[in-house]
């Protein structure tokens, strides 16, 4: 284990819907570093490092203007990966620190899709399909829930899979964000028949078999234990991080290498030989659910369970609360919690191990966060006691 | 690296029209498109030192790393390997076309390589994993240099 560096504070501005918002996006941004640094007890002054990751509009000029910081030593965002990179992040500040190139790094996401738009949903405007879009959008391949169809689709026909497993991920998500006042989805508790009553978008995906838009931020601020006994957050430890190879998203993803899956066998060999442990031994996972049908895959390549398992592994509730099977996407996920390319969930695996979750697991020492998945690199953290 | 002339066209199956309408987007024309959607013939690029096939086109060989690459024609002939229907128009000018079904399709002749496609004049019960296909072109304009374009898609055997 590693445990060279650890998370002081942590921070998010309110969740809303797409354009719920009244702040920019900007704004929301310095919310969630503002109260991160407040629950570490930290001066923003004292913020020297600043990581996001793909398609981050919040510049770290801009940030390091507006949050008053003396110095910007440490300044990057992981190579590509969407939203798989939120784990990721907290590797490259956990880099800084540890390599002593930066004392109190934030990691953060902000986006507001009410002023922007979601990753990917940037076509209606398009005239043609070019550059590697002319292979996919030709065709009509355009989304990410379209691509991720297409791979959840073979793998539930490879292995017998029903629908039954992909509304289990979902009302799993649904059921814990019943639980926590910030979910943008608390008060609309799903159901069954809701599920199987909604609208398809692109079969096998309902329409709550995908994430929603939402706006907001999140922040947490990553130091060293030894600069962290001087504060008054209480530091999580950060156990072990890693990234994995995979494919280009697009045309890429579909070659016989790579399809149908997720791409998360590199990640699982790597974080569980860096943590010394098996997917098992964790307490609790969150899981980024852009759509359901990609936490299937990735379950099975982190090694929870074999392909032919799977719907049973998550089926009668086997997910959902706190003293599930799999304690899983706690807050409610980008399903339930709100939509911030899963660094909520980097929040709410810290707030395991603090023992801070509206949906509390007993005893947490070992605490999961994975990015993506479905658009590589993917990248994954594990939080806990030393 | 310049794909063999096309043969045979006087064969090929051509569609008048296009499955997603005339009017949705075409590929922009580079040079390692080209050979895919204009010879009425499936190019795929080959490694002359390890007979790799990669698809698309890579600048370098993935398993040798050569750059001695050539495109080479294919038989149009592939298995659906998954295929979903999309309900949801992301693009305006799908509004009126969905439900529309998008499918990866396995090439014959090169190992490993999926195109994407749509399964055109089909049965519902033909569109599903495991079906041979074959390729029919769909013609169109290119609208920057007035070219023929012969896009390849998909028919159940
Ligand atoms: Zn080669």
């Amino acid at each position: 284990m590693n445990g060279n560096a650890v998370v002081v504070g942590i921070g998010e501005s309110e969740y809303y819907k797409r354009g719920g918002a009244q702040e920019t996006e900007f704004q929301l941004a310095v919310k969630a570093i503002s109260r991160a640094a407040e629950d570490a007890g930290l001066e923003l002054s004292e913020i020297d490092g600043l990581v996001s990751y793909m398609d981050n509009r919040n510049d770290p000029l801009r940030l390091s203007a507006a949050l008053g910081m003396k110095e910007l030593r440490w300044a990057m965002t992981p190579w590509a990966g969407g939203g798989n990179n939120s784990a990721a992040a907290i590797q490259c500040a956990d880099a800084a620190v540890s390599g002593g190139y930066a004392s109190y790094v934030v990691a953060f996401r902000a986006l507001a899709q009410g002023q922007f738009s979601r990753f990917g949903s940037h076509f209606s405007g398009m005239t043609n399909a070019a550059g590697p879009h002319a292979w996919t959008h030709t065709y009509g391949l355009i989304s990410p829930a379209q691509e991720c169809a297409l791979h959840t689709k073979r793998f539930m026909h490879d292995y017998g899979i029903t629908q039954e497993a992909l509304c289990d991920i979902s009302m799993a998500c649904y059921a814990n964000a019943q639980r926590n006042p910030r979910a943008v989805r608390y008060g609309s508790p799903l159901t069954r028949e809701k599920y199987h009553d909604s609208r398809w978008i692109v079969e096998p995906f309902h329409l709550y078999d995908c994430c929603p838009e939402n706006d907001g931020a999140a922040a947490v601020i990553i130091t060293t234990p030894d600069r962290a006994r001087d504060l008054k957050g209480e530091a999580v430890p950060i156990l072990a991080t890693a990234q994995g190879i995979g494919p280009n998203i697009g045309i890429d993803s579909f070659q016989g290498r790579w399809f149908p899956g997720m791409f998360y066998e590199g990640v699982a060999e790597t974080i569980w030989q860096r943590a010394g442990i098996r997917a098992t031994d964790v307490d609790v996972l969150q899981m980024y659910e852009n759509f359901t049908g990609p936490v299937m895959m990735s379950l099975c390549e982190l090694g929870y369970c074999e392909p032919g398992e799977l719907q049973d592994f998550v089926a009668n509730g086997a997910l959902e609360g706190p003293d599930a099977r799999l304690p899983f996407n706690t807050s409610g996920g980008n399903i339930g919690e709100a939509y911030i390319h899963g660094f909520e969930m980097i929040n709410e695996a810290v707030r395991q191990v603090r023992g801070e979750s509206t949906c509390q697991v007993d005893k947490v020492d070992l605490s999961f966060a994975v990015g993506g998945p479905g658009y590589a690199p993917g990248s994954a953290v594990l939080f806990g006691r030393d | 690296m310049h794909p063999a002339a096309p043969c045979c066209l006087d064969e090929i199956s051509i569609m008048a029209n296009r499955y997603l309408g005339d009017s949705f987007l075409l590929p922009a024309l580079e040079p390692d498109n080209r050979h895919w959607f204009t010879n009425g013939q499936l190019h795929v690029q080959f490694c002359n030192s390890c007979d790799a096939a990669r698809y698309p086109a890579e600048d370098v060989c993935f398993r040798c790393q050569s750059t001695d690459l050539e495109f080479r024609a294919i038989a149009g002939e592939g298995v659906i390997e998954s295929v979903v229907e999309v309900q949801h128009p992301v693009h305006p000018l799908l509004a009126d076309r969905v439900p529309y079904n998008v499918a990866v399709i396995s090439l014959s002749g090169a190992p490993g390589c999926n195109a994407i496609g749509n399964i055109v004049n089909s049965d519902e019960t033909d569109v599903s994993i495991g079906q041979n296909v074959r390729a029919i072109f769909e013609k169109a304009t290119d609208p920057e240099s007035g070219e023929e374009l012969l896009i390849p898609n998909w028919e159940a055997v």
